[in-house]
């Protein structure tokens, strides 16, 4: 594709995503994302705009995605990405599951129907889906 | 696990970026296991011997 991996390092301090490491990356964003910045700041409106922004980001989106699954990771880099990940999820679960008890229990104190964000449900659902299956593959292939 | 791989990388005069193109892993990495921070796998560690053009494992790696 267009963005090549050594221009790239994985984002360790700063969320997720990619970190620039050479001048072709910076400039690689700065293409990307300037577009996106004058169509936005100058107000530019219309079915044309919103086409070229879906296409713009869409491309780029689906170059960095790529970058990332070819970025050069040796065991150590594994590991520490893994580590890292696992102590991420289990903050964000935290936080989702400690949400939706607090919705649920909020209701439950108001006495009106316990109602929960779907979106989080849905959350922690593809969470549960996306473990099962990442066991199933490395209980079979390793 | 403690390591020879400075010691071996410097008798052969090898700058640890070079080991670290052999072996196949990052700079960091080399760094880490001169450093004893960091335990290889059995396949690194191999990889890291044969880099070093040594005969034997247990030569570079032993345990403590």
């Amino acid at each position: 594709m267009i963005a090549k991996p050594e221009w790239f390092t994985r984002r360790k301090y700063l969320g997720w995503g990619l970190m620039p490491v050479t001048w072709q990356g910076w400039v690689y964003i700065a293409v990307v994302v300037l577009p996106l910045v004058l169509i936005l700041t100058m107000d530019v409106v219309g079915t044309a705009a919103t086409a070229f922004l879906v296409v713009w980001a869409v491309v780029f989106s689906i170059d960095l995605l790529d970058v990332m699954t070819r970025l050069p990771k040796d065991e150590r880099d594994r590991i520490h990405e893994a580590i890292a990940e696992r102590n991420a999820l289990w903050a964000i679960l935290v936080v989702l599951v400690a949400g939706v008890g607090y919705q649920a229990a909020a209701d439950a104190v108001a006495g009106s129907t316990i109602t929960v964000d779907p979106v989080i449900l849905i959350a922690l659902f593809a969470g549960v889906i996306t473990k099962a299956i990442s066991n199933v593959y490395l209980d079979k292939n390793n | 696990m403690e390591n020879e791989i400075a010691f071996y990388r410097n008798k052969s005069g090898m700058t640890q970026e070079k080991l670290a193109e052999l072996a196949g892993v990052t700079r960091q990495t080399i760094i880490s296991l001169e450093q004893n921070r960091y335990n290889p796998s059995l396949l690194l560690a191999y990889r890291i011997t044969r880099a070093l053009k040594m005969a034997h494992i247990e030569d570079v790696f032993r345990m403590r």
